[in-house]
């Protein structure tokens, strides 16, 4: 499949420089700084579980073939809390994901900007991405 | 007679005065009936409900040196702190995703919990007073602690290397309630005899009995220990003891030195308004400690909050992939 990666900036790895202490998570562990990814995608599934859900989507390439990808999203209860419920995102909605590949070159990601087609935050937050809670 | 009504009234008036600021229960609105602590039907105080550790996410365990032995914010500081909540909760509110925006490999900041309120704690430490940790003794500082959520370059072979934490196991008794970025959730069940409560984070029920029975005989040890509860007044307390030794610590997640098979824990739970339930924790370890040490906050109610499921290990992709990002990072770099 030819890639529909952008590179988004080789200095992007260096904006994890602070990382709060996250529940399951050692981000750097499992996902590469230097594998960012860009594209548009299909949702088919989402994984309501802890704790991380996980957005499954059908990623189609240049040539059409069609790749599925897991997109690591919010613990549920974050999610649940901020207004979200499992008809927020429907299978067959289109999105926009920005983010870093997993380190073992599966098809994984972290989702750090995902929006709707029109730009709207899929998810309610801060628009900075990549902090944390307060500390 | 009215001289020892004068003495009982000036010692309530200075143990009143001496309780912490959070601890004193809500004075009653203009010409509205004082607060009472509500009894359950067969006559304990009634705890029960949701609370929520929320308030005091980020507050330092141990209180910076510029603080001294002050474990309140002033009213100045407090009103600083709630600009700047304030200012979080507008940003919050964006719809759109800032031009500014660059995608980090680090977690979106909607992933975490807010709180509500400024918490009004320096530290979570309470006790001694400059609000700090005893020392760690040298034979405590040997102990494995096992690779954390801060590690962002683990170097497990096996998810064992892991901490009990991330490997969906337990946070410990003080690790399952101290604030953190999610899953601060206690529900407090009581029926008679028994208090139950369930963690939010981590999925642990403690059942803990009332009933004065004696603590289980020494050869009975678990990650969460045993507990015995009593009441003092309204105050529910819990001393547990039998912990294994070696597995957490008693830091945010149950991180840090792991404690040892000696540590006692003696909890105070104490309703001090229908909304807030002031928690204080005393850690007495003398084989991890150099002395014995409180950590406290208010725990609250809040309107919505739920203790959601935590399908701990069916969602723990976290596990695999730190795994196979660290088998992937040995390939890459075989000389580590």
């Amino acid at each position: 499949m030819r890639k529909t990666f952008a590179v988004v900036i080789a200095a992007a790895g260096m904006l994890m420089a602070t990382m709060p202490l996250w529940a399951h998570h050692a981000f750097s562990a499992e996902f590469d700084a230097n594998k960012p990814i860009k594209f548009r995608a299909t949702v088919v599934k989402m994984d309501w579980i802890n704790p991380h859900a996980w957005i499954h989507v059908d990623v189609k390439g240049d040539n059409g073939t069609v790749t599925r990808w897991m997109i690591e999203a919010a613990a549920p209860n974050a999610l649940l809390r901020r207004g979200w419920n499992k008809q927020s995102l429907l299978p067959g909605t289109e999105i926009n994901i920005e983010g870093f590949q997993a380190k073992d070159g599966t098809n994984k990601g972290n989702g750090s900007i995902i929006t709707f087609l029109d730009g709207r935050k899929l998810f309610v937050g801060s628009s900075g991405v990549g902090e944390g809670p307060p500390r | 007679m009215r001289h020892l009504l004068i003495v009982l009234l000036f010692i309530a008036i200075v143990a009143f005065v001496a309780l912490p600021a959070s601890a004193q229960a809500p004075k009653p609105a203009p010409g509205g009936k004082p607060w009472t602590a509500p009894k359950t039907s067969w006559g304990d105080p009634d705890l029960q409900g949701i609370w929520t550790s929320d308030d005091c996410i980020g507050t330092p365990m141990n209180r910076a040196a510029q603080f001294g032995d002050r474990l309140y914010y002033t009213e100045k500081e407090l009103a600083d702190r709630e600009s700047v909540l304030a200012r979080q909760s507008e940003t919050d509110k964006q719809e759109f995703v800032a031009d500014n925006a660059r995608a980090g490999t680090g977690p979106p900041g909607h992933w975490g919990e807010r709180a509500r309120r400024p918490c009004k704690q320096t530290s979570l430490v309470t006790d001694p007073p400059n609000g700090r940790t005893p020392d760690i003794l040298p034979e405590a500082r040997l102990r494995p602690v096992g690779e954390g959520a801060g590690n962002n370059n683990p170097r497990a072979d096996s998810p064992e290397d892991f901490s009990y934490y991330i490997r969906c196991i337990t946070r410990g008794v003080a690790g399952s309630i101290f604030p953190v970025i999610y899953g601060n959730g206690q529900q407090i069940i009581q029926g008679p005899g028994y208090v139950t409560i369930l963690q939010e984070m981590v999925h642990e029920a403690r059942v803990i009995p009332l009933d004065g029975r004696p603590h289980a005989g020494s050869n009975y040890r678990s990650y969460m220990g045993d507990a015995r509860g009593r009441w003092e007044g309204n105050t529910l307390v819990i001393e547990t003891t039998n912990f294994l030794g070696g597995k957490t610590g008693i830091g945010l997640n149950g991180g840090g030195v792991p404690t040892s098979e000696a540590l006692k824990l003696t909890e105070r739970f104490t309703r001090v308004g229908p909304n807030v339930l002031n928690y204080e924790v005393t850690i007495d370890d003398p084989k991890t400690y150099a002395g014995a040490f409180k950590v406290g906050f208010p725990l609250t109610q809040e309107p919505g909050y739920e203790n959601f499921e935590y399908a701990c290990h069916e969602g723990n992709n976290a596990m695999f992939n730190s795994l196979s990002g660290a088998r992937a990072q040995e390939k890459a770099q075989p000389t580590k």
